[in-house]
């Protein structure tokens, strides 16, 4: 059984997106029950991934494969997941503020979340500080991340906080900030709860918020 | 699809034409037939005269083809090998591999503790090995200093018996006469499995040191006739310096050198045809200001890039010399010098590029200099390794595959290349700010530093073998009584 979940962990880090799916079937034809698959198999090898990353052993192509195999599993776990009433490990609105286009750095946060075992709304680029207030309501996220790439958009990010504020669905939510202009102390300034300076760093953040990590 | 599709094109720096490559090669030959060199050994001269030299005294003429013919003889490519077999740690010196390592005989050394500059003593030998052994851009080992703390004579003895059991990479041994010589040669064969299997697969080099202007003194040559009669792979490198020992353009210094280099090929290839030799010459600027010998100049890198080009135009492989500097410390003056230089060296192709570790003009050895030019070495050769042509690098596949606002992280393309295509620093700082400052905002002089301590805490070179132990004890012993007697 929990060579099993150690095989699972392995496949996880080596990104073995072809062997994830049927490691996972197995372990739930074997009766074991979907939250521990995910907390004790998947969130294990996802864990050492970002323990590697840290410490410099593994490059971001290398971080995303184990990614993907974390969302080919989670496909197959996720129905099972539902119907036993457990739950993933949070849920993340993530979007591109308004005026700026640039998606594949929000695109990468989000994979990496949903590969780190999160639930993840994504809202696109060009959002309007509206768009993010009406997806608050509607999906009661635990946390709402927000990209930008140009120096000209990043004071969006304040914009879509403070529309957030005065919906007065600020203290419902933690609201990451991350883009290569955006640095900690604009992250403070504008009222975030935390900032991520790359993808896996972003995803590391979301976990210390729902208390994952 | 196409076929024999493959184009791999490195870099390379070329400041001659042929007709100058010519010329240069024409003057040198010019100078050994009508200037002459003094040869301060009488078996030596004996050697040329019966080779078909003029000798007059101690000046020898060296006709034309007598040159030419040993050129013939000597090979452009050959290999030196690690003395545990270990085939990473092979040289394989050939066209277009430039090799990196270490200097001789500075009297100073800059404590790996107290990071002050003292003199030269025997326990920093093992340090300078290991140090070498353990990094991935220095090929082959010189011990940067003389060994102080000994008897005046036995100091190459002690170096080399330092060296060898802390590097399984080649070694290039300086020594001071016939009797050191062959200290150094009965510790390598006995390694090697005796002198067959030491000729078949030479784990060191012999390093021999002219006079400058046109002087073979009986030292050099003395040594010189001990590594042919026991084909030891050859290093015969002059030191003029321009303005002061030799002409002060860098057409005329490149003359020089290369008269007095081969000087010593000549010998070498009549004793022992096919002899390896390494042309040499440390070729830099008398500075008109201080009266220092520049290892910092640009002139020293643009002479031996010249040097380099004359050499492998005859065919022969060249000492090259960079990473050095005259910088007192480890600062920003010691990373331009040692970078630059490194850089220029690789691009020139030189074969094995020494003096890496040089601090204060050669007077003092500095690990921490070794260890920065380590990664100086890394970043050139990543350059000099130039950009590969096929079809699969490309990549017009993939660039239609991703398309507009798309992204290549993904793409097992990248996969497969990103680690290939990309040189990773193992000094240099690559964190933002905040990662930075987690890490407690390290100078790169602090990571140095940090690297040094880092390999001689953990660093395990190969073992010798026993019986190569038991050698080194006895040949130091009989060193010591050979002293004793002497006194």
């Amino acid at each position: 059984m929990s060579e099993l979940y150690q095989k699972l962990a392995t496949a996880i880090l080596e990104g073995s997106s072809d062997k994830v799916p049927g490691l996972v079937q197995k372990a739930l034809d074997q009766g074991l029950t979907p939250k521990d698959i995910l907390d004790h198999g998947m969130v294990v090898g996802m864990n050492e991934v970002g323990a590697r990353f840290k410490r410099g052993e593994m490059f971001v192509p290398e971080v995303l494969m184990s990614a993907e195999a974390m969302q080919a599993g989670l496909k197959v776990l996720r129905p099972h997941l539902a119907s036993s009433g457990a739950k993933l490990i949070g849920k993340i609105v993530i979007g591109t503020v308004k005026g700026d286009l640039h998606d594949i750095g929000k695109n990468l946060v989000g994979m990496m979340c949903e590969g780190a075992g999160f639930e993840v709304i994504d809202l696109g680029f060009n959002v309007d500080p509206e768009k993010f207030v009406q997806a608050i309501k509607e999906h009661r996220p635990d946390i709402v991340g927000l990209s930008a790439l140009l120096t000209t958009t990043m004071r969006a990010m304040g914009h879509t906080i403070k529309a957030i504020e005065e919906a007065g669905l600020r203290d419902q939510v933690k609201i990451m900030v991350g883009g290569a202009p955006v640095d900690a102390e604009f992250a403070q300034r504008i009222g975030a709860d935390g900032y991520g300076s790359n993808a896996p760093a972003g995803a590391e953040l979301a976990k210390r918020f729902v208390g994952a990590a | 699809m196409r076929t024999n599709y493959r184009v791999n094109s490195g870099i390379q720096f070329r400041m001659f034409s042929q007709d100058q490559l010519q010329e240069l090669f024409e003057s040198v030959l010019h100078v050994l037939q009508y200037t002459g060199l003094d040869v301060h050994h009488d078996e030596a001269r004996d050697i040329l005269k019966k080779a078909g030299a003029w000798v007059d005294g101690l000046r020898v003429c060296i006709p034309p083809y007598l040159v030419k013919r040993a050129l013939e003889m000597a090979p452009r490519s050959f290999t030196l090998f690690a003395r545990d077999g270990n085939p990473k740690h092979d040289i394989h010196i050939g066209p277009g591999r430039a090799y990196f390592g270490p200097g001789p005989t500075c009297p100073n050394f800059i404590d790996v503790d107290t990071l002050e500059r003292r003199p030269y003593v025997k326990s920093d030998v093992p340090i300078v090995a290991k140090v070498v052994d353990a990094l991935p851009n220095i090929d082959f080992c010189e011990s940067l200093g003389t060994v102080s703390d000994v008897h005046h004579e036995l100091g190459a003895t002690y170096e080399f018996a330092g060296m060898f059991p802390n590097t399984s990479k080649p070694i290039v041994a300086w020594s001071y006469n016939w009797q050191d010589s062959a200290d150094i040669h009965k510790i390598a064969i006995t390694e090697a499995g005796g002198q067959e299997a030491f000729e078949k697969r030479p784990n060191y080099v012999h390093y021999c040191e002219p006079l400058s202007p046109l002087v073979s003194t009986f030292e050099a040559m003395d040594k010189l006739i001990f590594a042919a009669r026991h084909r030891v792979p050859l290093v015969f490198t002059p030191c003029p310096i321009s303005g002061g020992t030799a002409p002060v353009t860098s057409a005329g210094i490149i003359v020089q050198a290369a008269a007095e280099s081969w000087m010593g090929l000549v010998v070498a290839q009549t004793i022992q045809p096919g002899l390896p030799f390494i042309m040499g010459g440390v070729l830099s600027a008398m500075d008109m200001n201080t009266m220092i010998l520049s290892y910092g100049a640009p002139e020293l890198a643009l002479n031996m890039a010249g040097l380099t080009e004359l050499a492998h135009y005859v065919g022969l492989p060249l000492w090259q010399t960079g990473g050095c500097t005259d910088s007192k410390v480890l600062d920003e003056q010691a990373a331009i010098e040692g970078s630059l230089s490194v850089f220029f060296s690789a691009l020139s192709g030189g074969d094995l590029c020494h003096d890496v570790g040089y601090t204060e003009s050669a007077m003092t050895g500095s690990v921490f200099q070794l260890v920065m030019m380590d990664e100086a070495i890394g970043y050139a050769r990543r350059i000099t390794r130039g950009i590969e042509v096929n079809e699969d690098t490309l990549a017009v596949e993939v660039i239609h595959k991703v398309g507009p606002n798309g992204h290549y992280l993904r793409e097992p393309h990248t996969r497969r290349y990103f680690k290939s295509e990309f040189w990773y620093p193992t000094l240099c700082d690559r964190h933002n700010f905040e990662e930075w400052d987690m890490l407690g905002r390290t100078p790169m002089r602090q990571r140095v530093i940090d690297r040094v301590h880092d390999i001689l805490a953990s660093h395990q070179p190969s073992p010798i073998k026993p019986e190569t132990e038991k050698v080194i004890r006895e040949v130091l012993e009989a060193a010591e009584d050979r002293v004793k007697q002497a006194a």
